[in-house]
């Protein structure tokens, strides 16, 4: 055992942990847990808790279910919505997921990012990551067929006196910072009980903790208001819907290497070149990264959010956006990326953002001319002539392309992309067969 | 100038390299030449202690300015005592960095003079006395204190400190000191000057020194009472407040911070460089928490951090604690403290595993270019004796506590009087051990650098062989020296873990004590073996008894044993061998192989170890391991052939006759299956030998069966022609070791032959073969399968060649043709078999190729197949045969392309995969890429059920589910440890790509 966990056991001690809930992900992105008691830590550590794998969405092939949970020391909080200050606590840690043979299982998620990392650290690179997470307040739990209410009407900044959306974010913002997750800035967003949260930029592992983390806790600190929030892409056809606009940046030790003085926007060859790979392969990555039959609602419904493959400085309709450079900041230079949204598996999403970016880094790619204009004033005519592609329109042409991806099997390595690729397929046939209100509201009348 | 004069020659002679250069210095010397140039030359390097006593006597002359003939008169004394000659010259020739000293310092050549140096140590008491006499400390006080000021102290500490080295060394090279005496006298020394040390940081810290009781604990070498000439000092702070004279306690916090300083200063006295240089380094972090833990504790702290949080190796290191300096009753609590749990710590679950995952993991840390000359790590390093004895040490001492030793050498003789270590094994270690041990302190003393590594030019090489005593080829002595004890140390430290164990179970002659078997049992469980009582069952009923044979066995079990813990399964091999063994009884070839051909033995555990498909065979026929010796490369068909056939001749019966070429079968399979476990034999070359050795078998056969058949029916001839067609994998030269032989029955009536008799005579033919080949043996049954002939079951057993020609003229389908693809007449009479190809040619290369409704008629079947062949519950992604990307997918492809092809492509007409996939992709009928990608799917594949076949003992068309399974058929493959899942997902991943190019080649 090393200090992690050496700090993990005493901090039990010191801060009355009663129960420990071991956290990990399954391939779709939602959270599991299981509690083990803090006698039984100490063994997690050594030899991990064996669970059936094959009752996890994408985890085991059934017959070999074996499969055990190995605690991330580093990974050590006390949940501040479980037990008062004084009271007996319980605590978290995430788990990396191993086979019975000690080897890393290949459908854990964590350990597919893990693995994207260690290949882009190979070459000197750390990747970091700052995501702005959207979601949306309502006053009621979502009923079947019910219209939802969100919890008000403002829009975006807009500052409400005695709003029940403020208060949220104010708990939700003293419990993330409980939990060790800096936030940097929240705000009312455009839609009605739309809000944005964004976390502080850290390594891309840390923040997919996080990301997963703040999920959590920002359901928790709803239901404690009896509220709901959801993370759904675009829940109302008129209000825009919910992104994870995700800045990235890589390190080479302490030094940017997105950062170039002098170059334009100050962006680097290798910033360039990361540019051009997640351009090329968005549409590829795309059912990662947008992973429900939803997501492609918002991708279509314009404003802020991306429907066209192109970059562009301080556009917010380009797919990656250069932000602009403040003078004696080289260390935080970065691009945003605007296509991913908040009901991504973050692990997945980050890994194929990364290994995109990567291949146009050691491939050299060019980055194709920059996109000035808003891409949805422009004509059908005039994108193509500016060489812009769409990005895939729904998810099943998200499936048809990715089911060529040599980068994504690659990437999410063969047993998660299969899986992930059979469950959207599925998802897919069975969204095409329903009859919707739409559909109703349009027809029954008339024909 | 007078006195004697010699030739350059002669000096060269005696052992001077620089013949011009030794004559002009030793006429120098004047009259005192002839005795000092006998000293000179028994010196490890004679020009440089000359050159070096010259300087001394330079600088002695410029000491004294009036008079320059201070110089000569110490060349006088010295050349008036022989022992101080002796002395001064071999410190010279060794040591540079002593010859620098004592230029500095020239009048401590007197220290040399002491006659008692030759027999007396210097008690360590006296050392620690003179050592704080130097920085102005009374060695009587209870806390000393250095009066000297400050950097005054310091210089003088380390010319004192250099001055007992220099007496030291002297003994030591002069005196033939004994490596433990040396190593403990240097930590003596160390333990002095960490006192004189601590006399000065408490001049420093002044009265707040007095707030706390400090006691420094030796760790590592130091501890152990083995240290180097130079090395880091490894230490551990202890502290408690004390007691003040009003009686009170001080302040916890207060002499905390006093106790620190104490400690930091400390630290810095010994290592800080001053004009007289540095000491040696004071370590601290073996310290609790490491280099981030506070640097001094109170004894309660200590105790809380191992008894909670410390690991094994912070025990490991804890094994040599000693209080050296400071507050020693302090010290003493603290080992009384820690000891105990020390001796526990062997409990603590993984404890074995840490110990060697950190053996390994220093072995692997070694720059590689260093790796060879490194006396410390590396293979046969001293790091390993030091990790074996402390590794027993830590299992063996709980129970044991004669074995609480820290000097390694002392531990050594308990672990080997207590018989946890062999006696021969015990005193070759240890003469290794203090051999390696000078040599890193010759090597060290020259520059009295802290180094581990033998020197590469000849000179340093030639001055440490001289030293050890070479004088004549110093250099290729030397060599061959370190090269022996490493290789000893090497070679026993495989067996010091091994040896014992037998000594458990069986009295061994000679030896003094025994292990017990519980230490025995916990031994194997530690080394990897699942079931240690039956593991120690296998080894009594191996190694019991005064016969000869169970003599070699505990000479070869030692080494077996380390290489079945090495194999993924080590209980199985084990097992496997004691079976063998017993079956083999007295065979007087078989242990004398094992003993004398090393690699016959190795094969044979990783065998055993692996597989349980060859263990099998091995059991069957324990006189296979006699092949272990040979090559493993498959024999051709002519060659099994023949020897089937003349060992045919000599039977009696066709039973007899059958059995013996099923024998050679037997031992060709096992020379294949041994042939891909040890030696990787390529998976094709496997097909290929397999299916000769189906050939051999079924021609012997039937050769047998037709005599045999000829024989009872009284007939003069045969009335028939019989020849065999290989079909299906068989016919691709691609079986697998479980694969049954599928092929069809072709008979040919000589003329003038009743049809009628005909016919009967080739079915009982055959019938004879099939029941011959399945008669009950002690080796694998050879299913022969007929059922593709046509007709299926229902059809005849054996056709005539015109019946054939009439039943595809009436019955054309295309799953005929295309079984027919791999058609390959192997077996019987030639011309039938040329006539029988003549045949099926234009019906399986069609000249215009595939109709369009043929093309649709394959690929339906394909479709029905893939979905209804797939056993009920298989995954249909790691099913080797039906599964995605699979052997089926592969072979269907390339056979549509030969089917609609072949017809103009004669390259393409082969029964073999790979060939016709080549021959498609030269004839541009698929892209290079997909080809390459189908056959890399169909390789990979096809090794993986060979591998699991060898594994499992049975043929499986799954990649195991198994986690024991998939392990051994990951190393089978040549993964590293911990790769299993990495292996699945090549798996999957190679077999999508292929299987894309499927869905693209064949479905498009």
């Amino acid at each position: 055992m090393g200090k992690q966990e050496d700090f993990v056991l005493r901090a039990l001690e010191e801060r009355d942990v009663r129960f420990v809930r071991l956290w990990f992900t399954d391939v779709l992105g939602f959270l599991k847990s299981v509690s083990v008691a803090p006698a039984e830590l100490e063994n997690a550590f050594d030899e991990g808790i064996g669970f059936d794998g094959s009752a996890i969405q994408g985890f085991a092939r059934v017959y070999e279910s074996d499969m055990l949970a190995h605690p991330d020391a580093s990974t050590f909080q006390i949940l501040p919505w479980r037990g008062g200050s004084d009271g007996p606590a319980t605590a978290r840690m995430f788990c990396d997921i191993v086979m019975p043979d000690g080897s890393p299982s290949y459908a854990d998620p964590r350990h597919v990012l893990k693995r994207t990392l260690s290949k882009a650290a190979e070459r000197g690179f750390t990747f970091y990551t700052h995501p702005e997470i959207e979601f949306y307040l309502f006053k009621n739990v979502p009923g079947k067929g019910d219209e939802p209410q969100p919890v008000d009407r403002s829009g975006y900044f807009d500052h409400t006196a005695q709003s029940r959306g403020s208060d949220f974010r104010r708990e939700a913002i003293t419990m993330l910072e409980a939990m060790g997750i800096s936030v940097e800035f929240s705000h009312h967003e455009g839609g009605p009980g739309q809000q944005e949260i964004d976390l502080r930029y850290a390594d891309a592992l840390t923040t997919a903790d996080n990301v997963m983390t703040f999920r959590t806790v920002v359901r928790e600190v709803a239901l404690g208001q009896d509220i709901w929030a959801s993370f759904m892409p675009k829940p109302f056809t008129t209000h825009p819907g919910s992104g994870m606009h995700t800045h990235v940046s890589l390190f080479e030790g302490d030094r940017n290497a997105f950062f170039e003085a002098g170059a334009e926007y100050q962006l680097s060859r290798t910033g360039r070149s990361f540019i051009a790979g997640v351009l090329r392969y968005a549409a590829e990555i795309s059912v990662v990264t947008n992973q429900w039959v939803n997501s492609y609602k918002r991708l279509l419904g314009g404003g802020e959010a991306p429907s066209y493959i192109c970059w562009g400085h301080n556009n917010r309709s380009a797919m990656v956006r250069v932000p602009m450079y403040k003078p004696n900041k080289g260390q935080s230079t970065r691009i945003e990326l605007r296509t991913i949204d908040a009901a991504c598996n973050p692990y997945l999403a980050f890994a194929v953002t990364l290994a995109a970016g990567m291949k146009g880094i050691e491939e050299s790619y060019e980055l194709p001319g920059e996109a000035e204009d808003d891409v949805w004033t422009l004509t059908e005519r005039e994108r193509r002539s500016l060489g812009i592609q769409p990005l895939p329109k729904s998810l099943s042409e998200a499936i048809d392309v990715a089911e060529s991806s040599e980068l994504l099997a690659e990437t999410l390595g063969e047993h998660v992309f299969d899986f992930f690729l059979r469950n959207k397929r599925s998802e897919w046939e069975e969204y095409r067969t329903q009859v919707s209100a739409f559909e109703r509201d349009r027809m029954l009348p008339i024909l | 100038m007078s006195g004697p004069t010699t030739s350059t020659g002669a000096y060269v002679r005696i052992g001077f390299q620089d013949g011009p250069a030794a004559a002009a210095g030793i006429a120098r010397l004047g009259r005192h030449a002839k005795p000092l140039t006998d000293a000179l030359a028994a010196s490890a390097d004679p020009d440089a202690a000359l050159a070096a006593l010259l300087r001394i006597v330079d600088a002695l002359d410029a000491l004294d300015e009036q008079d320059d003939g201070t110089g000569h008169a110490m060349l006088a004394e010295v050349a008036d005592d022989e022992g101080t000659a002796m002395r001064l010259c071999s410190v010279l020739g060794a040591s540079a960095a002593l010859a620098t000293h004592l230029c500095r310092h020239p009048d401590q050549w007197r220290e040399l003079t002491d006659p008692t140096l030759g027999s007396t140590r210097p008690p360590a008491f006296s050392v620690r006395g003179l050592l704080l006499e130097a920085v102005g400390a009374d060695p009587t006080a209870e806390a000393p204190v250095a009066t000297k000021p400050d950097a005054e102290a310091l210089d003088a500490l380390r010319v004192e400190y250099r001055r007992i080295l220099l007496r030291l060394a002297s003994r030591d090279l002069a005196h033939h000191l004994g490596i433990d005496d040396a190593a403990a006298e240097i930590s003596d020394l160390a333990a002095g000057t960490l006192e004189a040390a601590l006399a000065v940081a408490r001049a420093r810290v002044g009265d707040p020194a007095g707030l706390a009781r400090l006691a420094v604990i030796a760790m590592g070498k130091c501890g152990g009472h083995e240290l180097n000439y130079v090395s880091d000092v490894d230490v551990v702070f202890v502290f408690e407040p004390a007691l003040l004279e009003s009686g009170e306690k001080a302040d916890e916090s207060a002499a905390l911070r006093a106790a620190t300083q104490l400690a930091s200063h400390l630290m810095r006295v010994c290592s800080d460089q001053t004009r007289e240089g540095t000491i040696w380094p004071v370590d601290a972090n073996l310290r609790p928490e490491g280099a981030r833990g506070p640097l001094v504790r109170t004894l309660a702290s200590h105790r809380g951090y191992y008894e909670k949080w410390a690991k094994t190796w912070e025990f490991q290191a804890l094994l040599k604690a000693r209080p050296v300096a400071g507050d020693l009753a302090l010290g003493q609590a603290y080992v009384e403290a820690i000891e105990p749990m020390v001796w526990s710590a062997a409990e603590r679950d993984g404890f074995v595993t840490d110990v060697q995952a950190m053996r390994r993991r220093v072995i692997d840390h070694i720059p590689a270019h260093q790796a060879g000359r490194q006396i410390k790590l590396g293979s046969g390093g001293l790091r390993d004796v030091e990790f074996a004895v402390q590794l027993l040490q830590l299992v063996h001492g709980r129970a044991d506590p004669t074995l609480r030793e820290g000097a390694t050498l002392s531990a050594l003789a308990q672990l080997t009087s207590g018989g946890y270590v062999g006696r021969e094994d015990g005193e070759k270690l240890r003469e290794a051990y203090a051999f390696l041990r000078t040599l890193e302190h010759r090597v060290q003393l020259h520059q009295l650098r802290r180094t581990h590594v033998l020197p590469e030019d000849d000179a340093s090489l030639r001055r440490l062989g001289r030293s050890l005593g070479h004088f004549s080829e110093p250099v290729e002595q030397l060599d061959k020296q370190w090269r022996y004890h490493r290789r000893e140390v090497r070679r026993l430290h495989e067996k010091i873990f091994y040896r014992p164990l037998l000594g458990a179970v069986a009295k061994l002659p000679g030896s003094g004590a025994r292990l017990s078997l519980e230490a025995a049992g916990a031994r194997l469980a530690a080394l990897g073996y699942g079931d240690p009582q039956a593991a120690l069952r296998h080894l009594e009923a191996l190694t019991s008894g005064v016969s000869r044979t169970s003599d070699i066995q505990r000479t070869l079990l030692p080494v077996l044993l380390e290489w079945f813990a090495d194999a993924p399964d080590p209980d199985a091999g084990l097992f496997g061998f004691r079976r063998i063994s017993e079956s083999l009884g007295r065979s007087p070839w078989y242990l004398t192989m094992l003993r004398d051909e090393g690699e016959v033995a190795q094969r044979l555990a990783l065998v055993l170890g692996t597989s349980r498909y060859a263990t099998d065979l091995l059991e069957r026929e324990p006189q296979g391991v006699k092949m272990l010796g040979e090559s493993l490369v498959p024999l051709s068909a002519e060659v099994v052939l023949a020897e089937m056939q003349s060992l045919v001749e000599r039977q009696e019966t066709a039973e007899t006759a059958v059995a013996a070429v099923r024998a050679v079968r037997r031992r060709e399979l096992l020379r294949l299956a041994c042939g891909e476990l040890v030696a990787g034999t390529d998976v094709a070359v496997v097909g290929q030998g397999l299916s000769r050795l189906t050939d051999a078998t079924l021609q012997a056969t039937l050769d047998i069966a037709c005599e045999s058949l000829r024989v009872q029916r009284g007939l003069e001839a045969v009335p028939t022609r019989l020849a065999v067609i290989a079909m299906g994998r068989y016919g691709g030269f691609e079986l697998s070791y479980g694969s049954d032989a599928d092929v069809m029955f072709v008979h040919d009536p000589v003329k003038g032959a009743e049809a009628q008799v005909a016919a009967s005579f080739a079915q009982a033919v055959i019938g004879e073969l099939r029941r011959l080949l399945s008669l009950p043996a002690s080796d694998p049954p050879l299913e022969v399968d007929a059922d593709l002939r046509p007709e299926g079951k229902n059809g005849p057993m054996v056709r005539t060649l015109e019946s054939y020609a009439a039943y595809y003229a009436k019955w054309s389908h295309v799953w005929e043709f295309q079984a027919l693809l791999r058609a390959d007449p192997v077996v019987g009479d030639e011309a039938l078999r040329a006539r029988f190809t003549a045949l099926i040619d234009p019906l399986r290369f069609p000249e215009g190729g595939l109709s369009d409704s043929d093309v649709v008629e394959v690929r339906r079947i394909k479709a029905r197949v893939d979905q209804e062949r797939l056993p009920r519950g298989a995954d249909r992604h790691t099913h080797l045969k039906l599964g995605r990307g699979g052997l089926a997918d592969v072979e269907w492809t390339v056979q549509l392309l030969q089917m609609r092809h072949a017809g103009r492509v004669p390259e393409l007409r082969t029964p073999q995969t790979l060939p016709a996939l080549e021959a498609a992709a030269a004839a541009g009928l698929i892209a290079r890429l997909d080809a390459e990608k189908l056959a890399e799917a169909w390789r990979l594949v096809s090794r993986m059920r060979n591998a699991v076949t060898l594994v499992r003992g049975k043929p499986s068309d799954q990649v195991p589910r198994d986690a024991r399974d998939r392990l051994a058929v990951a190393r089978v493959l040549g993964y590293p440890e911990g790769a299993s899942d990495e292996m699945v997902n090549d798996y999957l991943r190679t077999t999508r790509r292929a299987h894309a190019v499927v869905e693209r080649v064949f479905w498009e």
